[in-house]
Order: C-alpha cells, then sequence, then structure tokens
C-alpha cells in the first residue's frame, strides 16, 4: 500500500471514530451509544474472558455447517436446472417465487419446523446459501459458449467429459460469484436467527446485550459481525485465487 | 478410417422463422470432395457457408439429402473431423495453458502422459509456437491463438479440417502469413480441408478446388472450379488475376442478385 493511501484510509477510521466519540452524550444518550473507548474496554474484557471466542465460534459452526450443505445442493440444483428439460420445468417456478421471501422472514417457519436448536439455524443458512448459487451455477452452465462444447465434441470428448471438463470449467466463475455471495447471505441468515432464538452466536449477543442494558457489549458484539464478515471473505478471494487462479482466467478473455 | 470422398448429396435446410414460416437457408447442395484436396467454399455473407459447415461436422442435420464418406453416413460429430472455429477465444479452453489445449484430444483418446506430450510438441513446434506452451490463451495475440486451435486439431489427427472462415478475425498482416503457413502445414500433413471463406484472394490462394455458391435464402452451388495455378501462387501471375476477376464477377452477380429481391 503506498503512503498516500494508507494515510487516507486512516484518516478516514479516525474520522469515523471521532464523529462516534462527539455523537457520544451529544446527539445520543451515552448510556445507550457509549463512547468508542468504553466499547474497547469491554471488547477487551470479553476477549480476555473467553466470551467473544465463544460467540464467534457458535456464528461460524453454523455457517459452516449450513454453508457446505447449501453451497453441495445449490451447485447440483443450479446444474440441473440448467441441463435437465425436465428439472428446469419443475424446479424454476417454486425457485423464482421462493427467491423473493427474505431468509430473516423465513426464521419463525425455520423454528416452528425445526426447533429452537441448532436443525432451524442449519436450515435458515441452507435457504439464505442455495438461492444465489442455484441461480449463478444455472446461468454459468447455460453461459457456456456453444463451439467450446463443439470443439470438445469434435476431440472426442463424450457427454460425461464434456460436462465435466468443459461446461463446469467455463461455468466456474459465475459459481464462485453466487458462492461469494452466498457467504454473505449466511451470515446474514444465521446472525438474525440467533437474534430471535438462540443462546449462544454473535446474534444472540447483541440482542441479548440490549435486552440487559449493555450496550458496550452490544457494540463489541456489531464490531465482532464486521470482523468476522470481513476475515471469512477475504479467506475465501485467497482460496479461490490460489486454487481456482486458472479457471479465473477466462473472465480476461471476455474482451 | 479409410475412405476417398466426402460427399454432399441434395443437402438442403430449413429453419423455423420466428415469425411461424419456414426459412429455407439451403438448397439442394451437391458436392464432392476427394481426400486430400483442399476443397474451398466460397460465398457471400449470409448464404449459409457456415450451415453447411455445420452439416458436414455434424452439428446439425440436414433436413433433406445427406453427408457421407463413402457410403458410411456422416451421423453426428467425430474426431475423423475437426471444426476450426473462427472465435478462437470461445473455442479454446482457456483455464488451460497452449500445451494442455493441445493434448485435450490425444487425453480424450487416452493416450499417456508421455505420448501426449510428443504430440503437442510436434504440433506446437508445427505451427511455431514451440516455446509458448506454457502460455494461457489470455496471454496469446489473435493469431497465436488460431495457431494453437490449429495445432490442437492436427494432434487429434483428423481425416478433415473444417474451417469456418479461421483467419477473418486477424489484421492484415498476420492473415497473409497464418493463410502461407496453413498452406505448407497442409502440404505436409496431406490432411482434407474444407474450408470457408467469403475472401477470393484467399481461397485462389489456398485451394485445389473452388465451390462458389448462390445467394441465400435457397442457396446452392453456382459452379466448382478446380484451380491449377503455377506455384508459388501470386497475384501478379496473370491466370491468377483472370481467374480472381472470373470469380469475382459470378459473386458480383450474385450480390446484386439478392439485391434485386
Amino acid at each position: 500500500m503506498n503512503p498516500r493511501k494508507l494515510l487516507l484510509r486512516t484518516l478516514s477510521a479516525a474520522c469515523a471514530l471521532g464523529l462516534w466519540w462527539l455523537s457520544s452524550g451529544t446527539l445520543f444518550n451515552p448510556i445507550l451509544v457509549p463512547p468508542p473507548h468504553k466499547v474497547a474496554v469491554n471488547l477487551w474484557e470479553m476477549t480476555a474472558e473467553g466470551e467473544i471466542l465463544f460467540h464467534a465460534w457458535a456464528s461460524l459452526r453454523r455457517v459452516i455447517v449450513g454453508y457446505a450443505f447449501g453451497s453441495v445442493l445449490g451447485i447440483l440444483t443450479g446444474v440441473a436446472v440448467a441441463r435437465i428439460r425436465i428439472a428446469e420445468d419443475m424446479l424454476e417456478p417454486p425457485l423464482q417465487f421462493v427467491r423473493n421471501i427474505t431468509p430473516v422472514a423465513i426464521i419463525p417457519l425455520a423454528v416452528n419446523a425445526f426447533g429452537l436448536e441448532e436443525p432451524s439455524k442449519y436450515f435458515v443458512i441452507i435457504y439464505s446459501t442455495i438461492i444465489p448459487v442455484v441461480f449463478n451455477t444455472a446461468a454459468g452452465v447455460a453461459s457456456t459458449p456453444q463451439i467450446r462444447v463443439r470443439a470438445a465434441m469434435c476431440l472426442g470428448a463424450g457427454r460425461w467429459e464434456i460436462f465435466a471438463r468443459v461446461v463446469l470449467p467455463s461455468a466456474w466463475p459465475f459459481i464462485l460469484t453466487g458462492l461469494r455471495v452466498a457467504l454473505g447471505f449466511a451470515f446474514m441468515g444465521v446472525v438474525a436467527a440467533e437474534m430471535i432464538a438462540a443462546e449462544s452466536g454473535v446474534g444472540y449477543l447483541i440482542m441479548q446485550s440490549r435486552n440487559m442494558l449493555l450496550p458496550e457489549q452490544m457494540f463489541s458484539g456489531l464490531f465482532l459481525l464486521g470482523l468476522i464478515g470481513l476475515v471469512t471473505d477475504r479467506a475465501f478471494q485467497f482460496t479461490i485465487g490460489r486454487l481456482m487462479r486458472r479457471y479465473m482466467l477466462q473472465t480476461a478473455a471476455f474482451d | 478410417m479409410s475412405w476417398r470422398v466426402l460427399r454432399l448429396e441434395g443437402v438442403g435446410k430449413d429453419f423455423d422463422r420466428a415469425d411461424g414460416g419456414v426459412a429455407q437457408v439451403l438448397r439442394d447442395v451437391t458436392l464432392t470432395v476427394e481426400r486430400g484436396s483442399f476443397f474451398t467454399l466460397l460465398g457471400p455473407s449470409g448464404c449459409g457457408k457456415s450451415t453447411l459447415l455445420n452439416i458436414v461436422a455434424g452439428f446439425e442435420g440436414a433436413t433433406t439429402g445427406g453427408v457421407s464418406l463413402d457410403d458410411t453416413p456422416v451421423t453426428g460429430p467425430g474426431t475423423d473431423r475437426t471444426v476450426i472455429f473462427q472465435d478462437v477465444s470461445n473455442a479454446l479452453f482457456p483455464w488451460m495453458n497452449a500445451r494442455e489445449n493441445v493434448e485435450f484430444g490425444p487425453k480424450m483418446a487416452r493416450l499417456g502422459a508421455r505420448a501426449r506430450q510428443e504430440l503437442s510438441e510436434k504440433y506446437l513446434r508445427l505451427v511455431g509456437l514451440d516455446a509458448d506452451g506454457g502460455k494461457f490463451p489470455f496471454e496469446l495475440s489473435g493469431g497465436m491463438k488460431q495457431r494453437i486451435q490449429i495445432a490442437r486439431a492436427l494432434a487429434n489427427d483428423p481425416d478433415i479440417l473444417l474451417m469456418d472462415e479461421p483467419f477473418a478475425a486477424l489484421d492484415a498482416i498476420t492473415k497473409k502469413h497464418l493463410q502461407v503457413e496453413f498452406r505448407k502445414i497442409w502440404n505436409e500433413t496431406g490432411k482434407t480441408i474444407f474450408y470457408i471463406t467469403h475472401d477470393i484472394f484467399e481461397a485462389l490462394l489456398l485451394s485445389t478446388h473452388l465451390a462458389v455458391m448462390t445467394a441465400g435464402p435457397e442457396a446452392g452451388i453456382k459452379e466448382i472450379f478446380q484451380i491449377d495455378l503455377k506455384e508459388p501462387r501470386s497475384p501478379s501471375n496473370p491466370d491468377f488475376a483472370a481467374l480472381y476477376s472470373r470469380v469475382e464477377s459470378l459473386i458480383d452477380e450474385e450480390v446484386q442478385r439478392m439485391r434485386a429481391r
């Protein structure tokens, strides 16, 4: 990072903290919206007590399970919708309908159907994940250039080889975009679910802190949420950059 | 597979139009392409040349008539016929480097790593890209990409190369070099070439046989020439010039006829 960029970024962070500090006690009640230094102290204490790690891990564990299932299910469904006529005719209408129902709205149903324990969280995360993955996968598979498939046919590729070695690699940039969006959705889903019905997790921490009039703790939860999201997104990008780099090259060839 | 002639007999192709009608694109195309020849199909744009090539490739079926190698009908794509596409960026596999692209056919044929490597080295050398095997398509110019596509096709050892205006999207200088080089490659490999172009000069420079198409719809064959020009072929040769104007007037006639409709 060049010095100018570093300076500007530091400045913008300082401005945000400054505004927060100024508004607490003037614009807002300092008991309900505490200044940043009080939050920092609280964050430090909660980290030392292991509470931060406990809630972060609770949310992360749910996301890992739900996201893994949702991704696999989403890719399979997306491929089916794009490649199999019957699947398209049968799945497209319900998917188009369901995609309008936000994950938050599905939480009461999830609790009714799967109870207050983990399964209802998994359901909400799978639901949040699957929608963007299905639509991106289907778009990617459908947009494979026809002549690329034809070239493979001339070179002796059979049906399965065309799918595995031509269609799927052509679709990867789309699928990966869907997976990245879905990762963000998964966190939104889990936090909302934890706010409504849970005994652990970052969403629970935030809601519970508000109810118990512990605003410093509430802010610590928000900070934690931003941090987890940032780290997982970066980790995702890094992994893709390492493992899938050759499939992302084609975006440069679409000039 | 040993065969003597590629035959197109009474090939016609209809497409359903958006308004519910039927468009007859090709009508009664009959051609004989002898093994080892360089057969070029020349015609004004939109006359159905590519459709005809797609039918020979087996990508599309003919509405009437059919294509056969001797007496064996062509029913679908096969490794005996490989297409070289004009849109090379989409034809190549962008996630594979040049070598991997060339080795795709041999891999599908279940050849071992050693045999594949020998083939890719041989054909990358033939197209003059032996030093660029590790590069990915996005790192290569249009002309280089087209060389890779030619090497990829040859490494699969087809009997016939079906070429759909392969050099039309290249700049004039690259195009000229590739035309000359490709003719050498054809000489060395002895493949049968079924070539499509709208460029009269290119057709006369490369082909042993030239079929001029009538304007579409209902396009067919107007006239077939056997080309025995003095080698090396050059536009300054009077025979070349004479044949050029002859073919040009045929094409002009067709363009006029199309406009008059």
